[in-house]
């Protein structure tokens, strides 16, 4: 099983991409389970064809976790994908990262961590111990940076760069940077600078997504992009991710850059 | 962030905030004090309280109550959970609420204040805490005593004194007190109220009208500074600590309080003296200073009544054991000189 996790800064399309990689996976007739690991809840929304499904949060705040079972938390999504959505306190109170913590525990219970591949979708970025759960002994070993060419998203992707080499460093941890994917906004040279920034911090550029309108589209239409226009360059392009993923074996110990190695870095592709 | 770590080694005054705050928020009749975290941190300390407070001749158990909070509240907020046990506290019989915040409750954001501040049928005092963020026990003493002070209004000044933040948790709690007493009568001053000991809500009024606090020891020095703020009430900063501390102390209240000191100190003196006759017995010989405790008052303490005794205090691991205790006033020295004298006649 392969347990992979898409890490980056918020409202980047790390929820776009790891759905469309979901629907193209599934294509390739693997045994998918995606979980959304943030409050806002809509990481498998596409999947779901424009349904919020119930969170483990929710379900847990109303009857507790004693008579829960795995259907009311587990969804079968567009062409058998599984999806999970954690959930999480409204914004302002509580404690979000204990919620992904709780829903993992949860989810280890019922033994819903099988399948071909699981695909985490993870809140924007690292800002606790809780939303590194993902990445921690027996869950996903293959990060995923989602990243555009903007300096405050490779600052964020490079901040996960940091966690991922901090747990790393764990006698059992075999939690490794897999590559960086670039979803891109159109500026000039993006593919470029992405590159080279997963190259200073010893990782690859696994797949460019250029910006397509069809996105938006199939969004409107509560569609993936695999769904809506399976066609299109742009399904191409997350189906080419899906294969690359698969088969990709090169997992390194990230080297994050210092702050103005980056904007250097970030100010050489203007 | 927590800037005031624990002190170390760890002593019982470097505890919790919540035991600090406990210490006095139990001392107030007809109060419950809340507890809003986990089971577990009502249960510890109720459990020192247990122990504790027999010794002190205390039979009724303090009034605590945990909000108990569970994985689920901590995920989604414990607002509810503080409301749904303030309201249960309400519809019993207490005169205040304290509410005191733990580690996790101010890790997750809990606004506890604000749940306080709702219109409640009795006061309701949130205790700032926090657990080990608060600090350490003495910073919950302090915010508990700040708190409770909030709650009491401005008065006309009478001719008393009020103590302040006595130690609730030593064994001599209420020997010390009474020779502060004892040394207030030779002046000719009573006590206004014992802040906070066997507190009544409705002796509250006075906590603003005394002419001066005195305070149980000088780490109470912040709420000295809270009073005088909100009272204009001057403070000694100390319980004396010897002989020569005592009648400084006898000095420092008359000044206060405007009163001549001279009777008083003649009297003191003339004590002191009766005393040190008494123990002559233990005076011309070797002795080594032992814990239980060696504060730089109880040590200066201690050093002072060894000299005067003529009593040479070496390192020498084979002279008599003169066991050093925290002493209040010239009988908290009359104890320690008894404690001596077992020592050497042992």
């Amino acid at each position: 099983m392969k347990q992979i996790a898409l890490y980056g800064k918020g409202g980047i399309g790390k929820s776009t991409t790891s759905a469309n990689l979901s629907a193209a996976l599934s294509g390739m007739g693997l045994d998918i389970l995606q979980i959304g690991c943030d409050p806002k809840r809509d990481s498998t929304r596409m999947l779901m064809h424009g349904t919020f499904i119930p969170t483990v949060m929710d379900l847990v705040r109303e009857r507790g976790d004693a008579d829960l079972s795995l259907e009311e938390i587990v969804f079968k999504g567009y062409n058998g994908v599984r999806c999970v959505e954690a959930g999480g306190p409204e914004p302002g109170v509580g404690c979000a990262g204990r919620g992904i913590i709780a829903t993992f525990q949860l989810l280890e219970k019922f033994g819903a961590l099988k399948g071909d591949v699981i695909v985490y979708d993870v809140l924007g970025d690292v800002v606790c111990g809780g939303f590194a759960m993902p990445m921690r002994e027996g869950y996903a070993q293959e990060i995923y940076l989602v990243t555009s060419g903007e300096l405050m998203s490779l600052y964020a992707a490079n901040n996960i760069c940091k966690a991922i080499k901090r747990l790393a460093s764990r006698v059992k941890s075999k939690c490794r940077l897999a590559g960086v994917i670039c979803n891109a906004k159109g500026q000039p040279k993006e593919e470029e600078l992405v590159a080279e920034f997963a190259r200073r911090v010893n990782s690859r550029l696994i797949e460019f997504i250029p910006r397509d309108r069809v996105v938006q589209l199939a969004e409107l239409n509560r569609k993936t992009v695999i769904e809506y226009e399976p066609a299109s360059a742009q399904a191409a392009c997350y189906r080419s991710l899906a294969t690359r993923v698969m088969e990709n074996t090169s997992l390194t110990i990230p080297s994050p850059l210092e702050i103005d190695e980056l904007e250097t870095l970030a100010y050489a592709y203007i | 962030m927590n800037l005031r770590p624990s002190p170390t080694p760890i002593s019982r005054s470097g505890g919790c905030t919540l035991t600090g705050a406990l210490s006095v928020t139990t001392q107030v009749r007809g109060a419950a004090s809340i507890i809003h975290g986990p089971k577990g941190c009502a249960h510890h300390n109720f459990s020192l309280f247990h122990a504790t407070l027999p010794d002190n001749d205390q039979a009724v158990l303090p009034d605590l109550v945990s909000s108990a909070l569970g994985e689920c509240d901590i995920i989604f907020g414990g607002e509810d959970a503080l409301t749904r046990t303030i309201r249960s506290v309400c519809s019993r019989d207490v005169s205040t609420v304290f509410v005191l915040s733990t580690c996790i409750v101010a890790t997750i954001g809990d606004d506890v204040e604000a749940v306080c501040g709702r219109d409640w049928p009795v006061p309701v005092i949130p205790v700032p805490t926090a657990g080990f963020f608060g600090g350490t026990f003495q910073d919950g003493v302090n915010n508990a005593l700040i708190a409770l002070a909030d709650a009491g209004a401005p008065a006309p000044t009478r001719p008393c004194v009020n103590i302040i933040g006595e130690k609730n948790l030593e064994y001599e709690v209420d020997e010390n007190y009474t020779e502060v007493v004892r040394l207030l009568t030779l002046l000719g001053l009573p006590v206004g109220i014992r802040f906070v000991r066997h507190l009544s809500p409705d002796d509250m009024p006075a906590l603003g009208a005394a002419q001066v606090s005195i305070l149980r020891d000088p780490s109470l020095v912040p709420v000295g500074d809270h009073l005088r703020e909100r009272f204009g009430t001057p403070y000694i900063p100390s319980f004396p600590t010897g002989l020569s501390d005592t009648l400084a102390f006898i000095r420092s209240v008359a000044a206060a309080c405007r009163i001549d000191p001279k009777r008083a100190l003649e009297i003191e003196q003339a004590l002191q003296a009766e005393i040190l006759a008494d123990f002559a017995d233990i005076g011309d010989t070797e002795g080594v200073f032992c814990g239980p405790v060696m504060d730089t008052g109880s040590s200066r303490a201690a050093r002072e009544a060894a000299d005067a005794l003529h009593i040479r205090v070496s390192s020498n691991r084979e002279a008599h054991p003169l066991p050093v205790h925290p002493v209040v006033g010239t009988s908290g020295v009359r104890r320690m000189l008894h404690r001596w004298r077992r020592a050497i006649h042992a």
